[in-house]
């Protein structure tokens, strides 16, 4: 006992000093970042502004300063020691003012690095200007140019290079040789670290002179410790490591005092590092675009609401988002029970094989069914219009069907979304003890008078809850809207938010208000969803389910199963043989079996291109490191959800599921809210922030599979390979993960697929260099080549059935989408 | 030989385990016995290292494997042990569930299929070596996590409810078996179980347990014949109470409207009387207590047969040939060969109510 109690001091001593570094931590950030904001006399800030530069010199001065200095003779570097000195002096005597005492912050001679990186600093930040053609010549003049114009900077005497004598032209003494050296900076420049765009935020972090010198004086001087330096260069990125240290250091208190147990286990430190992750990436900028939108200039105000929704596109597009979503809903679910009945309780012909249809639909990017009906439904030459013309004799007018409309959205929308209320419908039925339905029977009801009377009631919360996800997921939709509602002017929020969020700050603000109304929406819909449910079980699909006995349909067997087929034309096969046929087309308005009209070029074109090579290698990459860390913090989660009783296991998974119910673009325009830099992060731009946003969306679909696989794993198993001897960690390989390895594969499988083809979080936090293949495919479509672009989509459409046979054959068949 | 002092276990604050002491011999067989709930369970698994004990200690021979700071993981402590769900591993064939515990100590290869080879054949299973799991019956399966248990020649073997899960000719069977096979080994036995007929047939000792105390130990003789209290008494074997008062030698049973011999080390006052069914004679009217035959069902060897005596019901177990003497309504006269005394201070109903 005393040893314990020993133990529990020490944890609790060790608990309370990393509450307090992380409060130091968080203070001096803060001191920092203050003085970097209060434009004076101060070294941290001043520091900070130049810090990146700084950086940069380092590396020009070890690659090209030094080398062309040592590689002159000895006098003539001494000669450019003592040119540099008074270089510098007359450089910051003219910005100073007189009076200021310049040796204070001026290296001495002896110094030759600190002398000349602060000249270099100087010049170009601020050196003798040069006109751009003798710019052009020196940069484009090579070593010998560069080594001439040293050489003779540093000896008057020397010959100059032909290109430079333009520039010299009137000039002597003094500002003859500040020019050369100007010049031999320039002549630099191509191959220097120092780019234009940190000289310019140099020069507006800087705000005053006296801060400029001062700065400089920190690097030819370096005055500031190293830990100073660091603090002082990322002031927010310690702010917030301090904020969260404390954080931690208080929820495990908060555990260990709930438990009375103050051991320290490995176990909270996964969850924490998990929860921070959430925290940060998700929550943080989640409650920041919330705050934004109230708080547009720091005062609460509804000014941001009041000229978004006075304004009557956005008015129109908030209209247009619930009645889309509404009409979505109903027509989805009206396809989705009837369906599923048919295809889970009763004799239809070919089943499994519908089921698995319907169920693949799930998987394809729903631009895709967008782009295909858009070919199908064009008022002008949409194909089944065409047919329509010709049939009723309509002539040449436009129409009669026009997909640019809230009809045409909406049907668009329900042919993509049913499956959702399908697969929650059909797993409901599925899991529905069928002596019910039998009783009924039995009780004299005729098979359609069981459906109704039973059936039907029986599966109200999954018809609900899955008919809500059918509305939430058309209400987020970006992806369809974006590719018919815009050219239609049928606007909805999401397209208004991605419009916003391209006009800059201002309309990110505005972006804060409409994203603010899909949030609540979702969330609203995710809570009522979950009421219904009362909770959602992963254990349902354990324990051995009955085959329910089947309805016998009798006389309407064939004619039920050519209806389910002419469905699955319609809403499956049409448009993907529209995609695929458009594809090999030259003028999207004729057949492709004229010969004039038939073409290979376009599937040439999109796998010969780099771009498009380059966006497939973005796209594999990313989604294969999302699914590979999604999948490792699923199987982490689910062992702490399913073996663990640990306090805390819960807020994690709260989080997750809270993620996966964000609308995309509502992640993507937090992100982009609060990831570039103002908070201590800086990944806005890069291939990070593009992964965690698809980590905060898919992380649930493969926690879910995971889950519910280990949920079925007896700890029995596991026990009696611990007591055979094996560890933790073999026992986790050699019995857990073989036994769970299918929905592992599958779990990596459903979070890297979305994440290969992802649309709407894209478009919003793509840079240049990291375009996806579904961006890229979306580009293609609004702007350059719609044949091109249903080449590509059918290569993405093959690639995912693809990997779904994969996924089949990995999984020995139990797991397929 | 393991040690236990003092352990303790409560979860959440709820405790589960009171206080339990115990030595446990090389090959004794031990059975952990009670109902459902009573904290059997959580005593084998305290000593398998699956669960760590609030307080108390536990030692195998010189060994601290639980107590203080000190904590053997369950694979360091090698054991044997099978569970309830018999937990044979569904992706491995009978060959490599049996052969895990040997790789794992990284035996040479024939020597471990030698060894896997000589278990199987023990348990009957030697021609089934290639099955998967799946593809054989509970009794088998049963069988493998036997084998699995006892590859690697472990000095203590603990089982969890093993048997349960098996139909009744099936359980009455691998009884005997699994006595036999761990007496020939010589490795003591953890058997927990809340069937009293298995912890008849198979213990050295029983431990039955109830809330998480020990309600009494020693040989299922000693637990069925001298029980400390009704819920012993009840437990093992059927018994009826009735209450009554001992005074001067006797204990007046005012249901009967009778009295019995008392024993000579019982106390006076308010008593429990309790008498099993079958140490009960049923005569011919005279002598002894008086009643009235109002039952009686024919179960082949034996006839169970309810008596009215006074206001009360007494169940006795006749053998087979008694319903040729008697009928229903016929009036007898009860012999009672033993019986038991418990002081009464109210809490009997309490205890027998616990019973699940």
């Amino acid at each position: 006992m005393k040893s314990n109690q020993r133990g529990a001091v020490a944890t609790k001593l060790a608990l309370a000093l990393l509450f307090l570094l992380g409060l130091a931590l968080a203070y001096q950030g803060l001191s920092a970042q203050k003085s970097y904001n209060e434009s004076g006399f101060s070294a941290e800030g001043a520091f900070q502004a130049i810090y990146h530069l700084s950086e940069q010199v380092e590396s020009d001065w070890n690659e090209l300063l030094r080398p062309g200095l040592e590689a002159l003779p000895e006098e003539k570097q001494a000669a450019l020691d003592a040119l540099a000195k008074d270089l510098l002096t007359a450089f910051w005597r003219e910005r100073a003012g007189e009076g200021a005492e310049l040796s204070d912050f001026l290296p001495q001679e002896g110094d030759r690095e600190a002398l000349h990186k602060l000249l270099y600093i100087s010049y170009t930040v601020g050196g003798p200007k040069v006109s751009a053609s003798v710019k052009k010549a020196v940069e484009n003049g090579g070593a010998e140019v560069s080594a001439a114009l040293l050489l003779a900077a540093a000896d008057e005497s020397a010959p100059v290079p032909e290109s430079a004598e333009a520039a010299l032209k009137k000039l002597d003494g003094a500002e003859r040789q500040g020019m050369l050296m100007q010049l031999y900076y320039r002549s630099l420049a191509r191959s220097s670290a120092i780019k234009t765009e940190d000289v310019n935020s140099f020069k507006k972090g800087v705000r005053d002179k006296s801060m400029q010198l001062n700065a400089l004086r920190m690097i030819a001087g370096r005055e500031l410790t190293p830990l100073r330096q660091f603090i002082a260069s990322r002031s927010r990125t310690v702010i917030l490591a301090g904020i969260l240290l404390a954080l931690d250091a208080l929820a495990l208190a908060f555990m260990m005092g709930a438990d009375r147990v103050w051991r320290f286990d490995f176990k909270w430190l996964i969850i924490l590092a998990i929860v921070d992750f959430l925290l940060l990436f998700q929550l943080m900028p989640l409650i920041f675009t919330i705050v934004k939108a109230f708080f547009p200039d720091g005062h609460f105000s509804m000014e941001t609401f009041r000229r978004l929704y006075s304004y009557s596109l956005n008015f129109g597009a908030l209209k247009n988002t619930l009645a889309a979503a509404f009409a979505t809903m109903l027509l989805g679910t009206l396809f989705a029970f009837p369906l599923a009945w048919l295809v889970g309780r009763t004799n239809l012909y070919g089943r499994q094989f519908f089921r698995s249809l319907f169920v693949l639909t799930y998987m394809v990017p729903p631009y895709v069914g967008a782009m295909a009906w858009l070919r199908l439904l064009n008022p002008n030459v949409g194909t089944v219009n065409q047919w329509l013309r010709a049939l009723l004799h309509l002539g040449s007018t436009p129409g009669p069907l026009n997909v640019y409309s809230l009809p045409g959205l909406v049907w668009v929308l329900s042919t993509f979304y049913y499956p959702y209320a399908f697969i929650t419908i059909s797993r409901a039925m599925e899991k529905m003890d069928p002596s019910l339905e039998e009783a009924s029977r039995a009780a004299g009801a005729s098979p359609l008078k069981a459906l109704l009377s039973v059936t039907l009631p029986l599966m109200t919360p999954s018809l609900i809850s899955g008919a809500l996800l059918v509305f939430v997921s058309a209400a987020s939709c970006y992806g369809i809207p974006s590719i018919i509602g815009v050219p239609g002017r049928v606007h909805t929020v999401t397209t208004r938010i991605v419009e916003y969020v391209s006009l800059g700050q201002q309309g990110l603000n505005d972006a804060t208000g409409l994203s603010v109304f899909l949030l609540a929406l979702a969330l609203l819909i995710l809570f009522v969803s979950d009421i219904v449910l009362e909770k959602r079980q992963y254990i349902t699909v354990s324990g051995k389910s009955v085959q329910p006995a089947l309805v016998d349909l009798r006389r309407f067997r064939l004619p039920l199963t050519i209806l389910v087929s002419l469905f699955a034309v319609v809403v499956i096969l049409i448009p993907f043989a529209t995609i695929f046929a458009t594809s090999f087309k030259i003028d999207v308005g004729k057949s492709m079996f004229l010969k004039t009209n038939f073409t290979l070029s376009n599937w040439k074109t999109i796998f010969g291109r780099s771009e498009t090579i380059s966006c497939l290698k973005n796209s594999l990459l990313y989604a294969t490191v999302t699914a590979t860390v999604g999948i490792i913090v699923a199987c982490t989660m689910s062992y702490l959800l399913q073996r663990t009783r640990i306090r805390g296991r819960k807020l994690p998974d709260f989080l997750i599921t809270l993620g996966s119910a964000t609308p995309s673009v509502v992640i993507a325009l937090s992100l982009i809210m609060t990831m570039k830099g103002n908070f201590g992060v800086n990944i806005y731009n890069t291939a990070y922030i593009m992964i965690i946003a698809y980590l905060i969306k898919y992380l649930m679909m493969g926690m879910r599979t995971v889950v519910s696989a280990m949920s079925q794993v007896h700890v029995s198993l596991e026990e009696s390979s611990q007591i055979a001897g094996a560890s933790w960690l073999r026992t986790m390989f050699r019995i857990t993960g073989r036994l769970i390895f299918p929905s592992i594969a599958a779990g990596w499988f459903l979070i890297f697929i979305p994440s290969f083809y992802e649309l709407s979080m894209t478009t919003l936090l793509y840079s240049s260099t990291t375009k996806t293949i579904g961006f890229q495919l979306y580009e293609y479509w609004t702007f350059t080549s719609q044949p091109m672009a249903c080449a590509m989509a059918f290569g993405i459409l093959m690639f995912v059935v693809l990997l779904n046979f994969l996924l089949g054959r990995l999984t020995r068949g139990q797991f397929s989408i | 030989m393991i040690r236990i002092k003092n352990l303790v276990k409560s979860f959440d604050g709820t405790p589960v385990i009171r206080r339990f002491d115990a030595e446990f011999q090389d090959a004794e067989f031990i059975t952990l016995l009670g109902p459902s709930g009573c904290g059997k369970t959580t005593i084998l698994r305290m000593i398998a290292g699956f669960e760590i004990p609030s307080s108390g200690e536990i030692w195998f021979d010189d060994q601290l494997v639980a107590g203080g700071k000190a904590f053997l993981p369950p694979e360091k402590r090698s054991i044997g042990m099978v569970f309830q769900s018999y937990a044979v591993w569904p992706h491995m064939n009978v060959y490599d569930n049996v052969a895990y515990p040997l790789q794992i100590r990284r035996l040479p290869k024939d020597e471990i299929r030698a060894k896997v080879e000589k278990i199987l054949e023990t348990v009957h299973l030697a021609q089934y070596k290639e099955r998967l799991p799946s593809q054989l019956s509970g009794g088998q399966q049963q069988r493998i996590a036997l084998a699995r248990a006892l590859v690697a020649e472990p000095k203590i073997l603990l089982l969890d409810e093993p048997l349960s899960n098996l139909d009744a000719k099936l359980r009455e069977s691998m009884r005997f078996e699994i006595r036999d096979l761990t007496r020939a080994l010589g490795i003591a036995v953890v058997y927990v179980t809340h069937d009293q007929t298995e912890a008849m047939a198979m213990s050295d000792r029983i431990f039955l347990l109830n809330n998480g105390v020990i309600q009494q130990s020693g040989s299922p003789d000693e637990i069925y014949n001298k029980p400390v209290n009704p819920f012993v008494a009840d437990f093992l074997g059927k018994v009826d109470f009735f209450s009554g008062t001992a005074a001067d030698g006797q204990i007046r049973i005012p249901a009967w409207n009778a009295a019995l011999p008392l024993p000579e080390d019982a106390q006076q006052g308010k008593v429990i009387l309790a008498v099993r069914p079958e140490n009960i004679r049923i005569r011919k009217p005279g002598g002894g207590i008086p009643g009235t035959l109002s039952r009686m069902v024919y179960l082949g060897d034996t006839t169970d047969c309810r008596v009215t005596v006074g206001s009360a019901t007494v169940r006795v177990v006749a053998d087979g040939a008694f319903r040729r003497a008697f009928r229903e309504g016929d009036a007898v006269s009860l012999e009672i060969l033993e019986h038991m005394v418990f002081p009464d201070d109210g809490s009997t109903q309490e205890q027998l109510r616990i019973r699940t």
